[in-house]
């Protein structure tokens, strides 16, 4: 068991290297399988012929069941069934008291009691600790159908992740509706706030900066409207601004970038407004449940 | 004797194919929904629009007087739709423009955004900021800062724009 558990525990490691491994893996017992088959169909047909020598000399594998054969005239039969139930190992296993309960009476004759009594002493070890040729082909067998299993289905789940942690799947954009429609409407909010002033009174725009902007937004603005605040003042200077469209290029669970077209509109003292285009790319970082701005760049 | 160190092994076997085969199960389970998944696809989707109507709008902004046949091509080749029959209708009156302004004229996109998508439809809406550089002859280039608006149309040999237009500035108002 401490093969079989080191087997499984280090298979699923190179499988997730390279998810090819499931299939390659699921190769050596699917040839083990047929090689299985033919051998029991071998050894009945040989064995007629000369029993004691022919079999063990050729294949050292099949040589108790070539021998088991001789013993009873319904163990061929057993045998025959045998191939298909090494494919699932708990049957095969399974199978195996069957073949014991028939031993007692091979001892009973004795010229076959000697050629039986070496595999009987060599059969019964193998089921504790060191293998017989046939119960190790049993337990590589079903050894190899847990291994092949465990590398299907990592390779199964490096798949999925593959399929889903694409860069356009980590890009929450559109397929994250609400949360495009809020990160929009958050930022479009604040650009309104804090690009609109009236010439009077700027400390309201200031004091929205002060909540809604925050990182390089937040130094890049103070520095901005510091020469603003007076420009207003003295010129009578008012302007505002909001959003014609905005959308958003990227977003994740906590960082939106978007692209933002606004308006702006001013007016100097009492001569006509005149409006301005203006693009800013915006990078906003989600605060306390509120998309807050952390940069911004005119495009 | 045999039975009784061969029953817990069995045991043990049976267990380690039975989880072997539950996990190889609960994968196949996980990778059928990845490959069934609605928005992987619908984020694929909007990513190849984007990059569709990015490359449109620009080459709609770019023509070259030298190379008017070409240039001419591309704009046609990028559209459908209406769009399309504009510029195949418009062609060779402003053939006759652009040869006689002799103008080169290049964009560069700045940054855009997909606004809208029916993938089922095959409809989208982008929005591109491009600089577009005017090179008349014997002038300084002259830059301007664009922003368009686009519809794009899913076609057989991918997104195409079925309408451009700039973004309206002024009446924001009233969107």
């Amino acid at each position: 068991m401490s093969t079989a558990e080191l087997k499984s525990a280090t298979g699923p490691d190179p499988d997730g290297a390279s998810p090819d491994a499931g299939p390659a893996g699921g190769a050596p017992p699917d040839e083990a399988g047929p090689e299985a088959g033919r051998a029991p169909e071998g050894a009945p047909r040989g064995e007629p012929a000369a029993p004691p020598a022919g079999p063990p000399v050729e294949i050292p594998a099949p040589l108790d069941e070539a021998a088991e054969p001789a013993d009873e005239a319904t163990a061929p039969r057993d045998e025959g069934a045998e191939p298909a139930d090494e494919a699932t190992a708990p049957r095969g296993e399974g199978a195996e008291p069957a073949d014991e309960a028939t031993e007692p009476a091979d001892e009973a004759t004795v010229p076959r009691d000697e050629a039986t009594a070496p595999r009987d002493e060599s059969a019964e070890p193998a089921d504790g600790a060191t293998a017989a040729p046939a119960p190790r082909l049993r337990r590589v067998l079903s050894l190899g159908c847990v291994v092949v299993l465990l590398l299907a289905g990592a390779g199964l789940l490096f798949q999925a992740r593959q399929l889903t942690t694409t860069p356009a799947t980590a890009n929450r954009a559109l397929t994250d509706a609400s949360e495009t429609t809020q990160v929009i409407g958050d930022v479009s909010n604040t650009l309104g706030k804090v690009f609109s002033y009236a010439a009077q009174d700027t400390s309201a725009t200031e004091q929205a900066s002060k909540e809604l902007l925050s990182g390089r937004a937040a130094s890049q603005y103070a520095a901005l409207f510091g020469q603003l605040r007076q420009r207003a003042a003295e010129q009578k200077l008012s302007l505002t601004t909001h959003v014609v469209r905005a959308g958003v290029t990227r977003l994740t669970r906590d960082r939106a970038e978007l692209l933002v077209f606004l308006d702006q509109r001013a007016q100097r003292d009492s001569s006509a407004p005149t409006t301005a285009a203006a693009q800013l790319s915006v990078t906003a970082q989600l605060d306390a449940g509120h998309w807050q701005i952390t940069d911004i760049r005119a495009r | 004797m045999a039975r009784m160190t061969t029953q817990p092994l069995l045991i043990a076997a049976m267990a380690l194919t039975l989880l072997a085969g539950g996990f190889a199960v609960w994968a196949g389970w996980s990778w059928y929904g990845a490959a069934h998944d609605d928005s992987a696809a619908y984020a694929a989707s909007r990513d190849k629009a984007l990059a569709a109507g990015e490359q449109a709008v620009q080459n709609l902004s770019t023509l070259d007087h030298n190379d008017l046949a070409h240039g001419l091509d591309m704009w046609q080749d990028s559209t459908t739709g209406d769009l399309h029959q504009q510029l195949a209708d418009g062609r060779s009156e402003f053939e006759k423009q652009v040869q006689q302004a002799q103008t080169v004229t290049t964009a560069k996109v700045l940054d855009g955004a997909v606004t809208e998508l029916d993938d089922r439809a095959g409809k989208a809406r982008v929005m591109v900021a491009l600089r577009i550089t005017v090179q008349a002859p014997k002038e300084k280039p002259a830059a301007k800062d664009s922003r368009m608006l686009g519809e794009l149309t899913r076609t057989a040999s991918g997104w195409k724009l079925s309408a451009l237009g700039q973004a309206p500035v002024g009446n924001s108002a009233a969107n």
